[in-house]
């Protein structure tokens, strides 16, 4: 049962005009520029260079000295041509946080390490384990990757097996944003225990205490997932969908379970595999049809709030930048481990 | 409909494919078509590849059931009838002596021709400008046919390739290294490959060691390939073209062409056997399950082509 959906500034998005607006969107169209993206985990980046792309322009990233570097050709491979992207020497911003290799999409004079998303869960300078770490693929646009993380329903049905159902005594949602960021707060009291916590964390009690955050940075197409269980171990997920094309979606996912029992720290992020299929189910599909605009527009509920919130704040930003404004006017690297309630001392790097 | 997809074919200055060099000779007659435009095809006293519609205008018997004489004209088959196949004008008939003048009402419909690359390509349009001449002429070739018309066929090329034609040893996965986009006229686009084998599923893959690089021609669909390792270095080369033809029918003609310097084992196993082959069966139930995707761009994106091609035309 919901029993509230609530944030600070509902009204803004619930007028008819922001309804009709939102309920006919074409995330294919949208190319959200000036923004970091992490192209890859830092131990993908050697001497050899490695493919990426965001909206299908290349970017190859390796190392010069133990430095990560990147550019839209192959080291070696002549002159660099003149995209826009890339700085005087042809090389795009590269910066090296968290454990991933970020670039810059974008005007490169724009690039700027305050820019760069705040995980407050993963360590600054990198170094979890590779079994905290995965890849895995969308055949869908990024948008509607993200929007599928933001909508609380469907994992109860979609991904029941792994997550748990639906059944709980209460549950309570709200929704914050700034022109950069959208975060969805789920609590849910009495809710069934996730299958994954009984097998892998032993839980033995019936029900538990769970409150869910997904906040979504909208420009660099990446989302923290954070997962507080009561009985039960936190399920920190970095969860960025990188769109290497627009109807593309690659996610270099880290899942820090290391605080976590030792059967279920390795487990857990494994689950990975199995969720993105049963996503990819339903996303891939989707995606096609959203590829143009439609004289039907969507249905919603009131379960849809935080997606239809993300759309809108979507549509904004790309409104803005189709107008020029690039300029970022809340900052996305200040620290939410408030607002996401991360159990700090878990987390001290 | 079918008059329809005619009128189409025909009202494009578009060059089709319909033959491969190898096929068209003097010694027989080809049967060929473009959509409902029967044409016949050969090789005239030259050497140069001929075509006209493949109906005799006498007694609409098909030309290409005649036969080629000495001289590089086609002879009907039927009653002799003989045609130059540069004007289509009848230049003989048997047992008239003498009296071989004939007024020009006198032909049939001839075609432009232009031959390079390997293919012998048609144009249904008169006075269409001749295709730039492609020098390379790619050793592997072939031709099929499939139940799926042309415009269905080159959708099912783009969402997945994998239904309509094999590369030795690779697997084409669902994840593009770009989008299917306008590029010099053409519908460029980048599928990243995998070799087939032991892996990890597409969907969970880190990096991809191959990919393929197609450029299609917005208005006859001919298609060039080119498959690449991660270093980008080319390792095989083909063109599939394919023309509409019969009953929604589509006809596919195409050639390829290893690279000469193959690296790595996976890729110098190309060399085994046939290295490319185009299929000449759909699977129709995997087809009708097929997720649109890039496809779903496609006739938006041919339209803006031509359509910036006639405005700088014009």
């Amino acid at each position: 049962m919901l029993d509230n959906i609530a944030g600070p500034d509902d009204s803004a998005f619930t007028s008819p005009a922001a309804l009709n607006d939102i309920n006919n969107w074409v995330p294919h169209d949208i190319v959200m520029r000036d923004a970091w993206f992490p192209l890859a985990h830092s131990a993908a980046v050697g001497k050899k260079p490695v493919r990426r792309s965001v909206y299908s322009v290349p970017y190859f990233l390796w190392r010069e000295d133990g430095k990560a570097v990147a550019a839209s050709v192959l080291p070696g491979a002549g002159a660099l041509p003149e995209t826009g992207l890339t700085d005087a020497a042809g090389r795009y911003p590269v910066m090296e946080h968290y454990g991933y290799v970020w670039c810059w999409y974008g005007n490169p004079l724009a690039a700027d390490p305050l820019h760069l998303p705040s995980i407050p869960y993963l360590p600054p300078n990198g170094g979890l384990p590779g079994y905290l770490t995965g890849t895995v693929r969308f055949d869908c646009a990024a948008p509607v990757s993200l929007e599928n993380l933001i909508d609380l329903t469907h994992a109860d049905f979609l991904h029941a097996n792994v997550v748990g159902d639906e059944k709980s005594e209460s549950e309570t949602v709200e929704v914050f944003s700034d022109s950069e960021t959208v975060t969805m707060v789920r609590t849910c009291i009495g809710k069934s225990v996730a299958p994954v916590m009984k097998f892998f964390s032993g839980i033995r009690q019936p029900t538990q205490q769970v409150r869910q955050v997904i906040r979504i940075y909208l420009r660099s197409h990446a989302a923290i997932a954070y997962g507080r269980f009561t009985p039960g171990d936190d399920v920190p997920l970095f969860h960025p969908c990188v769109p290497e094309t627009r109807d593309r979606t690659r996610l270099d996912y880290t899942m820090n379970t290391s605080n976590a029992g030792l059967l279920f720290r390795h487990v857990m992020p494994k689950a990975s595999y199995i969720v993105s299929r049963q996503d990819s189910s339903m996303t891939s599909p989707q995606s096609p049809r959203y590829m143009h605009e439609s004289k039907r527009r969507d249905l919603h509920s009131k379960f849809d709030v935080a997606g239809q919130r993300y759309r809108l704040l979507m549509k904004n930003l790309v409104a803005r930048q189709a107008a020029g404004d690039f300029s970022y006017r809340d900052n996305v690297s200040a620290d939410c481990s408030d607002l996401i309630g991360l159990r700090k001392e878990l987390f001290r790097y | 409909m079918q008059n329809q997809k005619q009128t189409t074919h025909s009202n494009s200055a578009s060059w089709w494919a319909v033959a491969r060099s190898e096929e068209v000779t003097s010694k027989k007659p080809l049967s060929s078509d473009i959509g409902n435009q029967e044409l016949v095809i050969w090789r005239d006293a030259a050497g140069i590849a001929r075509a006209m519609e493949d109906r005799c205008p006498h007694r609409r018997a098909p030309l290409s059931r005649g036969c080629v004489r000495e001289n590089g004209l086609i002879q009907c088959g039927y009653h002799g009838w003989s045609f130059d196949g540069e004007t289509g004008r009848l230049r003989e008939i048997p047992n008239m002596k003498s009296e071989q003048r004939f007024p020009p009402l006198y032909k049939a419909q001839s075609f432009a021709v232009a031959e390079s690359g390997g293919f012998v390509r048609v144009c249904l349009t008169p006075g269409a400008e001749a295709p730039a001449v492609d020098a390379a002429s790619l050793p592997l070739y072939g031709t099929a046919h499939v139940g799926l018309a042309q415009e269905h066929y080159l959708s099912t090329f783009f969402d997945d390739p994998g239904m309509l034609f094999g590369i030795k040893g690779v697997e084409f996965t669902p994840y593009l290294a770009s989008d299917l986009k306008a590029e010099a006229g053409r519908l460029v686009m980048e599928r990243n490959c995998q070799w087939r084998g032991l892996h990890w599923p597409s969907s969970f893959s880190s990096e991809f060691p191959i990919s393929l690089l197609s450029k299609t021609d917005p208005l006859t669909g001919e298609t060039e390939l080119t498959l690449r390792d991660d270093a980008l270095r080319t390792l095989l080369t083909a063109v599939i073209a394919p023309v509409p033809a019969a009953r929604g029918s589509t006809a596919i003609r195409w050639r390829a062409r290893l690279a000469k310097t193959l690296n790595g084992l996976r890729a110098k196993q190309l060399l085994i056997g046939a290295p490319f082959r185009v299929f000449d069966t759909i699977d129709a139930a995997a087809l009708r399950r097929l997720t649109p995707s890039a496809s779903v761009q496609w006739q938006d994106l041919r339209a803006a082509i031509i359509q910036t091609s006639q405005a700088s035309a014009a």
